[in-house]
């Protein structure tokens, strides 16, 4: 049977709307092609570069002298790359040794169908390089920087430490984390859908910018002395803990914070104490951690005691309630409205006069002065000394004063406060206002760092921070500088003496709350020299065994460490004595 | 037109080399793998081809009947036995070789159509005429649709334009369509699925399953006026899964550019062009059915398999006629090439 026209027809008719189909689809890849390209080439290319991040170097911190506290090490990350392995057996079998890690926690990574799976950050190089020698197929060894610090336990809470991702923790590693983090770098390499760079395409790379060097006005010395002090009186006493803070009292500049015992900065995970982590469940562990990176010299508050006296002398001075001569007897205690407030000589110290009063540390004296301050002009001069204020270290989670209400402060309240007690100030607020006191009423700033230093140790940016003047008058601070030169010469300061060096300073003895768990902060604050001020330190003893008087037991450190620290710090004896030895 | 066939198996070879190596190379540690298989399979299609170009087209009249009734049967078989890969059950084991009867259901489906139509021309005339001829086609077409969508949209294409060919009237045709449209659209909102394909194509971006398809439109954007180069696309490195399947086309693009894609489909017009020439030739019905057929089929298949692969339309698992790998289909394809060569030999 033939072919009819119209059967013709309709072939040509289909024929042709297949041509004409045809053309259209052409045209939509001419208009996907041509002006679509760009947009569909961006999305291509952003799915095929991968990013690669270049860790870039944390800045050094370095010390006064140069001398490096912080510093990087290589080390490596091990991650694996699901689509790559071939021998998953072997890859857990060879991880889980070389990497001490549970097998069946390799295992579950090996197995997890991902692009990467990291495996272990921070493996020493060592290791890194063995794995790497094994060969496996899927196994990725990246070198990459770890903070490394050369001293251990040196000054653990102020430096601090880093996390995984090498960012500041504690201390001056998250103050300064802007300087010392650096820039990352990235490199883009294009690669197939499984990850695999392809060779011959051109990759682009952004170079990382190392973090800056910081300086600190930390002296590795000194720092290493007193924590060699602390440890020793720490032992001694079988105290709880030790903090020593040495600090320059016209500038702010710290010398040395140390609170013993200190935890070993490359291994910030691990308790102190010794015990082992593994057997503390989770959540007491973090606490423990949390409690062992406290800075106690600015992150916790104790009572100042004895040492607050040189506050209410110096605010009676400077009001002019009180002179040196002015006379009072001690009966070995003090009514003050219904309660007996006592003396810590129980036999009273007779008649005296201020400035006796100071040498002995004769609570009475100090509550009758106070009572004529009152308590509203007591207030005053306790906000005009900066104590309600935070002293502003550069070192995070500075704790702020306990301090009642004005309006609560009766007559009791008031006498205790005159000798330190029933308020509470942090160590460094203590170091502070002393400092302010007998440097000729500066309030400076304390301070760690001292700024950012290039590759060849030149400063280019130094840290300014702020002083405030007028916090007593000259006369006064003089007059202070003299009377604690007194109480370390013939009063109850006597132990932190040092031939040919003229030492200022104060002891103090508090009992903390609660007063029933009989434990006591044995503490002492001292200067020199006491004509120009250069260094003060004070040492504060957390629940000394046995004798717990700051006279005592935190004098005689404070005289070691200027014994050592003063000479070091080419301050010299005076003429006289040289000339009487 | 078996020169335009040629060009058109080598073309697709190289090719499907480009684009399978990797895939080669990573599933088999074999670059060589899938143009091993492919270019067995064309061997044997060549020679089959050659084989049936001799044969007497009418003698595939007695083999009509039979031949629908195997693909029939093949299709039940394959729902009950076939074999599993990437979820469908599309695959006939014989030894070691594997067999894809819906592309022998659609070489059936011509034939017997053509002889169907041939045996009672003339009386295709009236529309009950014209939907019983298409009443046997809905077996083969239902039994395919169950695990191929697609392929059972080609066939009942094929069977459309077959008996558009053969009949004189054109209204019944706008019917069809117009009952067909009604049809797709009960059928999409059936499903849930099948509506998120819809929205998927509207905007590949937004949705998961858009993925394969907007690989697909990275490697066209990519490729430009003249393309990356052969050997050189990026996006056939397991961005663009199974590259060498349904979406080669994009990696025709991105390797050649415009200028490349659109001489393939000039290539695909062209043997259009041939199998209109045969038909319009041949001596009698049977043949410019077969011939109808055959372009009706690469024509469906070529149109829809661009129109997925530039997201003009919905995505749909049609492959590219010689070019995309699979071994049954080019076999059918050069077998039927072979009987429409014959078809074209006796006009001389």
């Amino acid at each position: 049977m033939r072919c009819r026209t119209y059967n013709r027809k309709k072939i040509l008719i289909v024929f042709l709307s297949a041509a004409a189909v045809m053309a259209a689809l052409i045209g939509r890849l001419a208009y996907l092609m041509l002006f679509e390209a760009e947009y569909y080439q961006e999305l291509a290319q952003d799915l095929h570069e991968r990013e690669r991040p270049v860790k870039a170097a944390r800045g050094e911190i370095i010390d006064r002298n140069g001398t490096v506290l912080a510093t990087n090490r290589t080390v490596c990350t091990i991650s694996v790359i699901h689509s790559q392995i071939t021998e998953p057996e072997r890859v857990v079998d060879v991880l889980s040794a070389e990497l001490e890690m549970d097998a069946d926690e390799v295992q579950k990574k090996v197995e997890k169908v991902s692009s990467m799976e990291r495996i272990r950050a921070n493996v020493d190089k060592e290791t890194g390089d063995r794995i790497r020698e094994y060969g496996l197929d899927g196994v990725k060894v990246d070198e990459d920087y770890k903070r490394y610090y050369p001293y251990d336990e040196l000054a653990s809470r102020v430096l601090g430490f880093t996390g995984g991702d090498n960012q500041g923790i504690i201390g001056l590693e998250v103050k300064y984390e802007d300087y010392l983090k650096g820039q990352d770098g990235t490199i883009l390499t294009v690669t197939d859908a499984r990850g695999v760079e392809l060779d011959g395409v051109a990759e682009d790379r952004i170079e990382p910018v190392p973090g800056q060097t910081l300086q600190v006005t930390l002296d590795y010395n000194i720092q290493s002395y007193c924590q060699q002090a602390a440890e020793n009186v720490l032992e001694e006493k079988q105290a709880e803990g030790v903090s020593v803070l040495l600090m320059n009292p016209q500038n702010g500049e710290i010398y040395a914070m140390v609170n013993a015992p200190e935890f070993n900065l490359n291994e910030p995970f691990e308790l102190n104490t010794g015990e082992d982590a593994e057997n503390l469940p989770d959540e007491e562990l973090q606490d423990a951690l949390n409690q062992m990176w406290r800075n106690r010299c600015i992150n916790d508050t104790y009572e100042p005691g004895s040492a607050f006296k040189i506050m209410t002398a110096s605010a009676c001075l400077e009001e002019g309630v009180v002179s040196l001569d002015d006379t009072f007897v001690c009966p070995g205690y003090r009514i003050v409205e219904d309660r007996k407030i006592r003396c810590h000589k129980t036999g009273g110290h007779g008649a005296e006069t201020f400035a006796d009063g100071i040498r002995n540390s004769c609570n009475p004296v100090f509550m009758d002065i106070g009572l004529r301050l009152g308590a509203d002009r007591f207030c005053d001069y306790f906000e005009q000394f900066g104590l309600m204020d935070l002293t502003g270290i550069d070192l995070p989670g500075e704790a702020g004063t306990i301090m009642h209400d004005r309006d609560a402060i009766g007559p009791v309240e008031l006498a205790t406060m005159t000798f330190g007690q029933s308020f509470q100030v942090t160590p460094v607020q203590m170091a502070v206002t002393v400092s302010s006191i007998i440097n000729g009423g500066v309030r400076v700033t304390p301070h760690v760092a001292a700024g950012v230093v290039d590759q060849e140790g030149k400063m280019v940016e130094k840290f300014e921070f702020p002083e405030k003047k007028g916090i007593v008058s000259a006369e006064v601070s003089e007059t202070m500088r003299a009377l604690l030169k007194s109480v370390v010469e013939e009063g109850s300061g006597s132990n932190a003496f040092l031939e040919g060096y003229s030492i200022g300073g104060k002891t103090a003895t508090s009992q903390t709350l609660p007063r029933s768990a009989n434990k006591y902060i044995a503490s002492f604050v001292g200067f020199a020299p006491t004509e120009d001020p250069q260094v003060l330190g004070i040492v504060i003893i957390h629940d000394p065994q046995g004798v717990y008087y700051g006279g005592t037991i935190a004098a005689p450190v404070m005289r070691e460490i200027f014994d050592n620290v003063l000479p070091y710090l080419g301050i010299e004896k005076s003429e006289s004595m040289v000339y009487t030895e | 037109m078996a020169a335009v066939v040629i060009v058109l198996l080598l073309a697709g070879l190289v090719l499907l080399h480009s684009t399978s190596a990797y895939n080669g190379r990573v599933k088999f540690h074999d670059e060589w793998y899938y143009l091993k298989k492919q270019g067995f399979a064309t061997l044997i299609g060549l020679l089959g081809m050659v084989f049936v170009a001799k044969i007497d087209y009418h003698r595939w009249a007695v083999l009509a009947v039979p031949g629908y009734l195997a693909a029939v049967a093949l299709s039940v078989a394959v729902m009950l036995f076939g074999d599993e890969y990437n979820g469908s059950k599309r695959w006939l084991s014989l030894g070691p070789f594997s067999f894809q009867p819906s592309e022998f259901a659609k070489v059936a489906v011509i034939i017997f159509l053509a002889w169907l139509i041939s045996r009672h021309a003339g009386r295709l005339d009236r529309f009950r005429r014209l939907l019983l001829t298409l009443v046997p086609v809905l077996p083969i077409a239902g039994l395919v649709g169950a695990s191929n969508l697609s392929t059972a949209i080609i066939i009942l294409g094929i069977a459309v334009v077959m008996i558009f060919v053969s009949s004189p009237k054109y209204s019944p045709f706008i019917w069809m369509g117009s009952a067909g449209a009604a049809f797709m659209a009960v059928f999409l909102a059936m499903e849930s699925y099948r509506l998120e394909r819809l929205a998927v194509w509207r905007d590949p971006e937004k949705y998961e399953k858009g993925y394969q398809t907007l690989q697909g439109l990275y490697a066209i954007g990519s490729g430009g006026v003249f393309g990356r180069g052969l050997g050189n696309s990026v996006q056939k490195l397991g961005f663009l899964p199974e590259a060498q399947n349904d979406m080669i086309f994009s990696i025709i693009c991105e390797e050649l550019g415009l200028v490349g894609a659109g001489a393939v489909i000039l290539l695909f017009l062209l043997l259009i062009w041939r199998f209109f020439i045969t038909a319009v030739r041949a001596p009698d019905l049977f043949g410019a059915l077969i011939a109808s057929g055959a372009m009706a089929h690469i024509m469906i298949q070529v149109i829809l398999n661009i129109a997925v692969v530039t997201n003009s339309i919905p995505n749909t698992g049609i492959t590219l006629p010689f070019i995309s790998y699979g071994g049954t289909s080019v076999v059918f394809l050069l077998l039927e090439i072979g009987v429409v060569l014959n078809v074209s030999g006796l006009v001389e």
